[in-house]
């Protein structure tokens, strides 16, 4: 995949300023449809992840009661608890707003920091070449061969679950990919005219690498963080589901888990569908986003 | 073919080394466990004597060196010990739990690839009209769907309530055949299979499906095809000769699915209860019993390390550019 033209052949990002690429960006995105759904979507998961707890009627692990004061354990959708109880008689939907918050926590802090770490990889790797990227690729081999799922359960039950362990963990899963297309994207990058035209005038290596190609790597970067979001929030939820999420914070993948225990495939849908549902549209909205952002890199996939 | 041969020695050298270097990580992660691997066994009343005599049994007092050499080369002749709690040979317990996840993993390919290339042939050739947008969106919208959600709602609408599948295992209780292969000829293996089977394919139809639509583009450009053409051969001879010339890229892409499977289908075994490799890592792991969990992770790396391995020869033979470079 390549860019349509680079930043430099553009005439640089200086001149739009940052804020005016990311508005420029999501006016581009927002002329697709999906791109548009995806965006609100998007949103619309964000406001609820920053004032989730404002608006949620009870806390994640509060016992909702009936009125004649008994703990209402498994009651379907009312006016007490609007999207039903737990087998615990947590309220539902208090727990899907505070999920949220944590879906999107370890989606964007471990989506950025595999992103730097990518990037970083890919761009001494390519650069430099020779030794120096050889000793990189057959770390990031080696990495590729670990597979993640059953590496992250071994070492969750070794090291005790908690979410930075999680955070930690998909970070580590996460940068492989981003490294190795970033690293494809500068061996292009670095035989251009323009890096040739930085070193006839002095540039040192350092400089050439990090302010004459990483900017023409960075709309690649952020393809690939959002696609580390959507990475993410899947990789925590798949974790908690197994049982080995943090025990103490309450996510959608740790709200299906306690569901799929209990049994209530069999006896409390409402239990079952809003985690799943919510995990499912947070992570088609990302998706959507991603491809039209993917789209306005690549024009080439419009035509094919 | 001197190059081809340089290239299989080089690729067969990383296999090795990566598979050298997942070991010793996996090696180092247990030696890091807290506390002591024996635990399960020791219990408060045992005088130190006995504890000592038990690191010694195990091997435990031993240098950490000649530790690491033993479980190397255990792990290469896959000995894998005995389990802490089956009393078993682990390699016994690995090999048959394989064998279920294989059951699962290989006909859900297989479909996926036969129907995606069909689906994916006649997407390619639809190029620009209503449907394949359609089909092409709702691919990739079903595809980034977390598959195990997508196995508790099947589970919840045709099990549950419909009832017309069982609600999860291999075979019913007490219907064991004798030998494996007498159990996934039965038909009541094939009644516990469709279920995951189905969920496993709505996400790898995907994929051959999307390569084939865009190489059957490319190769709809070609100029032997208007030879064809000219010869007034009926279209449906054209699309299938175009079809099988974009089939060459699938052939990798099936090798590095498999090898993902077996890692990627821990979920789907704990949903559809499938007694699968997976499935008995995340039991080992909550029982504690080391050995097992070992040799499920390492079996797990291994599979996917040889089906990229198989991928890459495979590619070299299918293009042979690719050893060149």
């Amino acid at each position: 995949m390549t860019p349509a033209h680079t930043v430099a052949e553009r005439g640089g990002t200086g001149r739009r300023g940052v804020l005016g690429t990311i508005g420029h960006t999501l006016r581009v995105i927002m002329r697709y449809p999906t791109g548009a759904f995806g965006l609100f979507l998007l949103a619309l998961v964000v406001i609820v992840a920053l004032i989730g707890p404002l608006i949620s009627p009870y806390g994640p692990f509060d016992v909702v009661q009936t009125a004649q004061g008994r703990i209402a354990r498994l009651v379907p959708p009312s006016s007490v608890a609007l999207l039903g109880t737990t087998n615990q008689g947590n309220d539902v939907l208090s727990q899907l707003l505070y999920g949220t918050r944590v879906a999107l926590m370890v989606g964007v802090i471990s989506a950025i920091g595999s992103v730097v770490l990518g990037t970083l990889i890919g761009l001494v790797s390519g650069y430099f070449g020779g030794k120096v990227d050889e000793a990189i690729m057959r770390f990031t081999d080696v990495a590729f061969g670990i597979p993640f799922l059953p590496f992250a359960l071994i070492v969750i039950s070794v090291a005790g679950p908690s979410l930075p362990l999680v955070i930690l963990l998909v970070t580590l899963f996460l940068w492989r990919t981003t490294s190795r297309v970033i690293r494809a994207q500068v061996l292009t990058l670095k035989t251009r005219p323009f890096v040739w035209a930085a070193r006839a005038a002095g540039a040192s290596e350092w400089r050439i690498l990090f302010v004459h190609i990483a900017p023409n790597v960075l709309p690649l970067s952020f393809l690939y963080m959002a696609i580390g979001v959507q990475g993410g929030v899947m990789l925590e939820a798949a974790l908690s589901f197994l049982g080995f999420g943090d025990p103490n914070v309450v996510s959608w993948g740790s709200m299906l888990n306690q569901s799929f225990r209990a049994g209530a495939m069999r006896s409390a849908w409402w239990w079952v569908i809003p985690p799943g549902v919510a995990l499912s549209l947070f992570v088609i909205s990302v998706f959507m986003v991603t491809r039209a952002y993917e789209e306005l890199l690549n024009p080439r996939l419009r035509e094919t | 073919m001197n190059n081809l041969r340089l290239y299989l020695l080089r690729r067969l050298a990383l296999l090795l080394f990566v598979t050298a270097a997942v070991l010793t990580i996996l090696f180092v992660m247990f030696k890091l466990l807290p506390g002591n691997p024996l635990s399960v066994f020791i219990d408060s009343n045992f005088s130190e004597e006995m504890i000592r005599r038990q690191k010694q049994l195990w091997g435990l007092d031993d240098p950490l060196w000649l530790q690491y050499v033993r479980y190397m080369w255990n792990m290469l002749t896959f000995n894998f010990g005995t389990s802490f709690f089956q009393m078993t040979p682990v390699r016994d317990i690995v090999v048959e739990k394989l064998l279920h996840t294989g059951a699962m993993i290989v006909p859900a390919v297989v479909l996926s690839v036969v129907l995606g290339t069909l689906l994916g042939s006649w997407l390619g050739w639809r190029r620009g009209s209503r449907q394949e947008g359609a089909v092409v969106i709702g691919l990739l919208a079903l595809r980034s769907v977390p598959s195990f959600f997508v196995g508790i709602i099947v589970l919840m609408v045709f099990s549950y309530n419909l009832g017309w599948f069982p609600p999860g295992g291999m075979v019913s209780i007490g219907g064991h055949g004798d030998s494996f292969l007498g159990t996934i000829l039965s038909l009541d293996f094939l009644y516990h299979l469709v279920l995951p089977c189905l969920v496993l394919m709505t996400r790898e139809i995907t994929s051959p499906a999307l390569l084939l639509r865009s190489t059957m583009l490319e190769v709809k450009g070609s100029d032997f095809l208007d030879i064809l053409r000219a010869k007034g051969l009926p279209e449906r001879r054209i699309v299938m000769h175009a079809t099988r010339n974009a089939l060459l890229p699938l052939v990798t892409d099936v090798a590095v699915m498999m090898g993902f499977l077996f890692q990627g289908q821990v979920l789907l075994e704990i949903i559809f209860a499938w007694p699968g490799v997976g499935r008995e890592l995340v039991t080992a792991l909550n029982d504690l019993d080391y050995p097992v969990a070992q040799a499920c992770f390492f079996v797990m790396a291994l599979i996917i390390l040889m089906f990229n391995f198989v991928a890459d020869v495979l590619y070299a033979f299918i293009d042979p550019r690719v050893a060149l470079s």
